[in-house]
């Protein structure tokens, strides 16, 4: 009876490993397998089909001698920050108007969050109609009187981006007043009121403390943001299809046009290397002081 | 009422008009016929309800070469969407129960893995994934974006339960465990049962993204096995002959319905998921 | 027979060792508790010996079967859990059978067994409820009864009180002191309170740094502490300890004691062979609240020396005054009606027979 029995491995001590097994081989094969597999891609001479050749930075010089892919990596600067920064301010504001215990809050708040819950082809598709000039906007202005009123952005090349923008705040905006929201309601309730025995203002308390107290929420609603920016594709192929011309083409959509309707893969591959690398530079700063907080 | 109560209202009721003005005009185009479309801005009001617009976009309406309305490619998501979010929703919940109950060695490096899979553009694995489907003989098929579907899901879903069980007690697993519970009657009888909110919450997500994904659907399906989005893209490109945009409209709302009626039922756990999303780790 | 021999169990993690070789055997029905305050390891044993940690070296023996890299289940134990971990989503019913029905007894059999239990601990009325709709209290009380309702050889109770308010918890502890006497129960018993300690066990294992400091019956710990360590961790308010200068006197020891500038000789009439070499040199008084009371006619063995009052703490039946000895705040336990006020000189008695003597250095007792 004192002999030790020696631990056995059994069965059920595999079992959990087993369990995740599949999500860890895929997690493996289809994000970072495929994720080398499209770099190979990028450095070989593919067109029409892959092939498995090594040409070095050609395509990626190619790529870069491209306009096209000037203009979009230009187009996704505009409305990444156009876009990041209305939705942050509109969101903010929302939020801190909603948090005055107004009535009906529940409701307003449904109103605000809907379009998040929509396909971006289907909000491309409205507000492609509302921006649209002949019976649109523009129109509507026009019968009610203002006979001069123009409003042709979603034509013209040189506007057409920002009617992006618009829609994409739309559909966005009410996620991060969602956020906000729920960064404000985990504000110490003590704080503002130890605030308020020190005499400050309620403008005041928001400016100085609050609002600096949302940092954390505001840097997951940069992050959300810009992710959504980067990969938007969906929007700008349903509100303006790239157009007038290539005017608001963006790297999703450049990328999507050389891979799948050109038979460019090589440069196709190239072109979604750099937009993997724009995430990278946002996410390992990001991750970054994520871990060094879980180590503090 | 207060100047500031006043002011408060007045900014809260203009935003809510601008979220709600798009679905308004969609709406009340989508119940005109296209003389009052001509005649009428897009705010005046339809002289009777006409949902002929609406027929056609579910049965008539060309998408490109096939003139059949929505109603084939609405089905196509159906079958898409149902498969790819039960099977990433069980494994998602399987994957956090293992994460945060039955921990070893790696385990955590595993999911550090599995947490940057969320972030990446898709885009950089288009081009490997259209040749893999190939080689499976599932491209262009309704199976191919199934697969396509359960494994980029997988990431979220996972992310969503390891979050949710990580704050139930691993008493409560000790306790079952000295009970004479293993691994499955533990996850059955113990953890599963206090899973709802959590499953509800990685449900509709999966089913959100899922039914308004386009960039899968436009890359990896063919002719009538489409996803409804990419119908609709084609259905509103498709130019022959006059533009129709009351049955533009009235398609665009059906694609969108399955989506806001689960965004209206259960509007809590969406925003659950939308937050749960953002806050990572 | 023993009922449980813990045999040089190491346990590390990676390179820290947080527990060094314990070494604890019980006779059936004796009530174990593992004492110390968090970190020394004794929630680390009590799963080793729950088989929910594994055993890096030695031996855990419950009964006759070495038990040492069993699945919990087959170690015919039960066990209770600080945050009770009643099953949310099941009555208190199917959360007192669940282990019987996982063990496949048949259903009418299982109800004998919670009907019993039930009744044991009068929880009858609650059967039907979920956990969320217990108070405390109630849940403390259906915790126990998962546990009595597997009828195993040994009880494992992992800090079952800490949850618990005050008096709620004093209630609960007799109550689990009642069915221990009643049931004739083998208890380990886990616990950071030294009270609880005191009142519950029959053996204690003091735990500090990974290792049991001392092992013995509540007085013998309480009256015989090994080391400062466990002197000062177990009664309240802990014992005090005075450095003092040791002397060689005509009848035995004198320690030279100061008190608000005035220096007293207090004469040690105990045989304590050890002390011997610490002549001339400095020691650590050990004595407790209760050796230092209001001066009273009926201990003749007692010094009196005057001492400055610095605070008054009444409790109620006792009060408790905080002076100073040898630049030490000492906590002595007065009667009420021994009136002082804080500033003010008052006599009070020493009664140095039960003190304890420790090495300043290494903290061990002197014997």
């Amino acid at each position: 009876m004192n002999a030790s029995s020696k631990p056995k491995l059994s069965f059920g001590e595999y079992l959990p490993k087993i369990v995740v097994a599949p999500t860890f081989v895929a997690t493996l094969i289809f994000i970072y397998g495929f994720m080398l597999w499209n770099a190979w891609l990028s450095f070989s001479s593919s067109r029409m089909l892959p092939k498995y050749d090594w040409v070095g930075l050609k395509q990626y010089e190619r790529l870069f001698a491209n306009d096209r892919w000037w203009v979009a990596a230009e187009n996704l600067l505009i409305f990444g920050v156009l876009f990041i920064v209305t939705c942050l301010v509109i969101g903010l504001f929302l939020a801190i108007f909603l948090d005055q215990k107004v009535r009906a809050e529940g409701a307003i708040r449904t109103i605000y969050l809907y379009p998040m819950a929509l396909s971006f082809i289907v909000t491309g598709t409205a507000w492609k109609w509302i921006l649209n000039p002949e019976l649109g906007i523009q129109r509507m202005f026009r019968e009610m009187g203002w006979e001069s009123f123009s409003f042709d952005w979603l034509v013209n090349s040189d506007m057409a981006i920002y009617t992006v923008v618009i829609a994409g705040v739309w559909q966005s905006s009410g996620f991060v007043m969602a956020l906000c929201l729920a960064g404000l309601r985990g504000v110490d309730e003590n704080i503002v009121k130890a605030a308020r025995v020190d005499g400050a203002s309620m403008p005041a308390i928001y400016r100085r403390i609050i609002i600096p107290g949302l940092g954390p929420v505001f840097f997951s609603a940069l992050i959300v943001l810009t992710h959504i920016a980067i990969k938007s594709f969906d929007l700008i192929v349903a509100l303006t299809g790239g157009g007038p011309g290539y005017a608001t083409d963006v790297p999703a959509t450049f990328m999507y046009t050389y891979a799948f309707t050109r038979g460019q893969i090589g440069v196709g591959s190239a072109a979604s290397m750099m937009m993997l690398m724009a995430v990278v530079a946002i996410i390992v700063p990001y991750l970054y002081s994520e871990l060094r907080e879980k180590k503090q | 009422m207060s100047l500031n109560r006043i002011l408060i209202y007045g900014v809260l009721t203009l935003a809510a008009m601008f979220y709600l003005l798009p679905l308004l005009v969609m709406v009340i185009t989508s119940l005109k016929d296209l003389e009052e479309i001509r005649n009428g801005t897009m705010l005046t009001l339809p002289q009777s309800l006409n949902f002929t617009a609406w027929d056609k976009a579910w049965s008539t309406a060309c998408t490109g070469v096939s003139c059949e309305g929505l109603k084939g490619y609405f089905w196509n998501s159906v079958l898409i969407v149902v498969p790819a979010v039960l099977v990433s929703t069980i494994l998602g919940a399987l994957n956090g129960y293992v994460l945060t109950k039955w921990r070893f060695r790696g385990s955590n490096l595993f999911f550090g893995l599995l947490l940057i899979g969320t972030m990446i553009p898709f885009q950089v694995i288009l081009l490997p994934m259209a040749r893999t489907l190939g080689f499976l003989g599932i491209a262009g098929t309704t199976w191919g974006l199934i697969l396509v579907h359960i494994i980029y899901g997988l990431a979220f879903t996972t992310l969503f339960f390891r979050n949710y069980y990580i704050s139930v007690p691993s008493e409560l697993v000790n306790a079952a465990r000295i009970d004479g519970a293993g691994f499955w009657m533990i996850f059955y009888r113990i953890i599963l049962p206090i899973s709802t909110p959590i499953l509800v919450v990685s449900i509709i997500w999966q089913f959100t993204q899922i039914w308004n994904d386009f960039l899968f659907g436009v890359v990896y399906s063919s002719g009538d096995y489409q996803p409804i989005t990419v119908a609709l893209n084609n259905l509103v490109n498709t130019s022959t002959g006059v533009k129709e945009y009351n049955v533009d409209m009235a398609a665009a709302i059906i694609a969108a319905l399955p989506t806001l009626f689960v965004y209206i039922v259960a509007g809590k756990y969406f925003v659950r998921g939308l937050t749960a999303g953002a806050v990572k780790g | 027979m023993q009922a449980l021999k813990i045999q040089n169990v190491e346990k590390s993690f990676g390179a820290i060792k947080v527990l060094k070789g314990i070494n604890i055997e019980i006779e059936p029905g004796q009530f174990l508790i593992l004492v110390g305050p968090s970190g020394c390891g004794k929630s680390t044993l009590l799963n080793m010996i729950a088989g929910l940690e594994t055993v890096s070296k030695g031996d855990i023996v419950i009964g006759d079967r070495t038990v040492t890299h069993l699945d919990p289940k087959d170690r015919d134990i039960a066990m209770v859990f600080q945050s009770y971990a009643l099953y949310p989503n099941m009555t208190v019913s199917q959360n007192i059978s669940f282990g019987l029905d996982i063990a496949k007894m048949p259903k009418p059999e299982q109800k004998v067994v919670v009907d019993r239990v039930a009744k044991m601990l009068q929880i009858e009325p609650l059967l039907n409820r979920k956990p969320k709709a217990l108070s405390g209290g109630q849940r403390q009380r259906v915790a126990m009864g998962r546990a009595l309702a597997r009828d195993p050889s040994i009880y494992l109770f992992d800090e079952p009180l800490s949850n618990l308010d005050a008096k709620l918890r004093v209630e609960m502890r007799s109550e689990i002191k009642e069915l221990h006497q009643r049931e004739k129960t083998t208890i380990v018993y886990v616990t950071h309170d030294q009270i609880e300690a005191m009142t519950l066990a029959d053996v204690i294992a003091v735990m500090k740094d990974g290792e049991v400091q001392q092992f013995g019956t509540p007085q013998e710990i309480y009256d015989n502490p090994e080391n400062q360590f466990i002197a000062g961790f177990m009664g309240s308010p802990s014992m005090n300890f005075v450095p003092c200068e040791l002397s060689k006197s005509d009848d035995g020891y004198e320690l030279l004691m100061e008190s608000a500038g005035k220096v007293t000789r207090l004469l040690v009439n105990q045989d304590i062979p050890g002390l011997a070499q610490y002549v001339g040199r400095s020691v650590v008084l050990g004595v407790r609240p209760e050796q230092i009371t209001q001066v009273s006619e009926d201990k003749p063995d007692s010094m009196v020396m005057p001492c400055a009052v610095e605070i008054v703490e009444p409790t109620g039946p006792d009060t408790m005054v905080t002076i100073r000895l040898n630049g030490v705040k000492t906590v002595c336990r007065v009667h009420p009606t021994a009136i002082c006020s804080p500033g003010e000189p008052m006599f009070l008695q020493f009664d140095v027979t039960k003190a304890v003597f420790f090495d300043p250095e290494t903290e061990l007792r002197i014997r």
